[in-house]
């Protein structure tokens, strides 16, 4: 339907493009100009300092620390997530008794507001009062400083990004493995295969594709961390949490390095591309 | 027998251990702070009480809700009215392949891009509009991810309207915009429903963007207000734990009531 209608093909996108131009390809265009630049806000009084600023990052202690933290953060929390959310998952999918009320209770922590989240856990992490350290005084264990021993400061983190991410790997991998005939496990057992064999030669196999894609959408969504880090650690402490977001924040809006901060943004949106296009490299071979 | 109520022991107290902190959250909302502030682990209050709700009511916790409503209602308007009509047009009219494919890929490309790497050039954009500091500018700014996000979800529903009603329709002769008003959106609405309670909540729970734009305590959006409280470096859980409450209600409703949509939220997005 509608034959010769390139016209009313770009009325309709109109609006969208229109928007996209203004709040994406724009701004990108732009902080990748002012990358080029020394400026404190935008081009008038800039200097042209070509790849200056990239090579000052790229040198600077500080800007490795947030790559290698967001680095590691990105990894533990995918990999806590997604072996959570298989762990989860393998334990509802058997039918059990008042199952249909466990899957949205296991969700509740992934719908509620990152702030929401943020809020709990500082409290949580108390030293003198949190509810952690008191289960572990309970039980006759050391407390810890959760937020302020360097070491511990981003194991905190994935903590909290797990218990509130985790749920929606667990939902991704919930379809998966409910996508698996029932005929493959009945054949098995006929051949009286165990459990083990069963997980390792059937059932992992076909959930590949799902923990793959599970695993992408977290990583993807770990490299950005920006909230939790601001109102729980902010970064600290020393540069124990500092991530690449917070880097960029702090850089462009507290220091007002400008043309840093753009060189430190568009390192993070080239990074942020390649696993982008890894995605869409699935997506579509999901689709043919 | 006995392994599937071992299985369903377990599968409970996981969930049981998973939601204390939601529970915390409950309960502390309405404990006394010499309560809280202690070393028990016990979750009952012995004793309930109202006044963190009642400070915060004092604190204007209305006001920085309805600025977060104002915003939600306006970003979900906003992203409807331009996603609508472009995922209409994606899905009814025949691209060039490459065309078709290559605005999806944007799409994805936006939704993946971290916020803070555009958040430069944005502050100047609203600065240079006079839209800095006002809900209108955060309704614009936050279609960075509400219009790719809408887009991508109606794609799918737009899917399921059966192409005949509308070759029908248009052989009687029925315009576009009778079309869309009589056919289209009428068979569309549980999945512009779906998606204006995505697009909602994603605006709802925005943190980054609000704390960067805008900058009068009276137009904090409930995630600025929260960070605020949070980073004040006391103990006012109950105050924490009652705005939380507050902020999360609306979600979970909202997200009850498409329960079944969820699914197909996720998996329109996949498809």
């Amino acid at each position: 339907m509608h034959r010769n209608s390139t016209s009313l093909a770009l009325a309709l996108l109109a609006p969208s493009l229109v928007l996209f131009l203004a709040l994406t390809i724009y701004p990108l265009a732009r902080v990748f100009a002012l990358s080029l630049f020394a400026t404190d806000y935008g081009f008038e009084d800039a200097l042209f300092v070509g790849t200056e600023n990239y090579v000052d990052l790229v040198q600077h202690r500080f800007f490795r620390t947030a790559a290698w933290n967001t680095l590691v953060f990105a990894i533990l929390a995918t990999l806590s997530e997604v072996g959570i959310g298989l762990v989860l998952a393998l334990l509802v999918s058997g039918r059990i008794p008042g199952g249909r009320f466990v899957v949205p209770a296991l969700l509740m922590p992934y719908v509620l507001s990152t702030m929401v989240v943020t809020a709990i856990w500082r409290a949580w992490f108390h030293y003198d009062f949190g509810y952690l350290n008191n289960v572990l005084r309970a039980t006759g264990l050391p407390a810890v400083e959760w937020l302020f021993d360097p070491d511990i400061a981003m194991l905190s983190l994935v903590l909290v990004d797990a218990w509130q991410t985790a749920p929606l790997a667990f939902l991704i991998i919930l379809a998966g493995l409910q996508a698996v005939p029932d005929e493959l496990y009945e054949a098995a057992s006929v051949d009286g295969a165990g459990a083990v064999p069963v997980f390792l030669h059937i059932t992992l196999p076909l959930l590949t594709p799902y923990l793959f894609l599970c695993a992408l959408l977290r990583s993807v969504d770990a490299f950005k961390i920006f909230d939790k880090v601001y109102a729980l650690t902010g970064g600290g402490p020393g540069q124990a949490t500092e991530t690449l977001s917070m880097y960029v924040y702090r850089l462009g809006f507290r220091f007002f390095d400008v043309g840093g901060a753009s060189a430190a943004a568009i390192i993070m949106v080239v990074i942020s591309g390649l696993l982008a296009l890894v995605y869409a490299s699935r997506l579509l071979d999901r689709k043919e | 027998m006995r392994k599937r109520i071992a299985r369903a022991a377990a599968v409970y107290a996981v969930t049981a251990i998973l939601l204390v902190p939601i529970v915390w959250m409950l309960t502390t909302s309405v404990r006394p702070p010499l309560e809280y502030v202690s070393d028990s682990i016990s979750l009952i209050p012995s004793l309930v009480t109202l006044e963190h709700y009642r400070e915060l009511i004092r604190g204007d916790v209305l006001g920085k809700a309805w600025n977060s409503l104002v915003v939600a209602v306006g970003t979900m308007a906003l992203a409807l009215a331009a996603g609508f009509p472009a995922a209409y047009a994606l899905v009814r009219i025949r691209f060039p392949r490459k065309l078709d494919l290559a605005f999806l890929m944007f799409v994805l490309l936006v939704k993946l891009t971290p916020p803070i790497s555009l958040a430069i050039p944005l502050y100047q954009v609203l600065r240079s509009l006079g839209l800095l500091d006002t809900l209108l500018g955060l309704i614009i700014v936050y279609q960075v991810y509400a219009l790719p996000f809408a887009i991508w979800m109606l794609l799918g529903f737009v899917r399921d309207v059966p192409v005949e009603y509308e070759e029908a329709a248009m052989i009687d002769g029925a315009s576009l915009l009778r079309r869309l008003g009589s056919i289209v959106l009428p068979l569309m609405a549980p999945g512009l429903i779906a998606t204006s309670i995505f697009v909602a909540i994603l605006s709802w729970n925005e943190f980054a963007y609000a704390l960067l734009f805008i900058q009068s305590p009276d137009k904090f959006t409930l995630p600025t207000f929260i960070a605020t409280l949070i980073t004040e470096d006391e103990t006012f859980w109950g105050k924490l734990s009652a705005v939380g409450l507050l902020a999360s209600l609306p979600i979970l409703v909202m997200v009850g009531a498409v329960q079944k949509g969820l699914t197909r939220g996720f998996s329109g997005g996949l498809k």
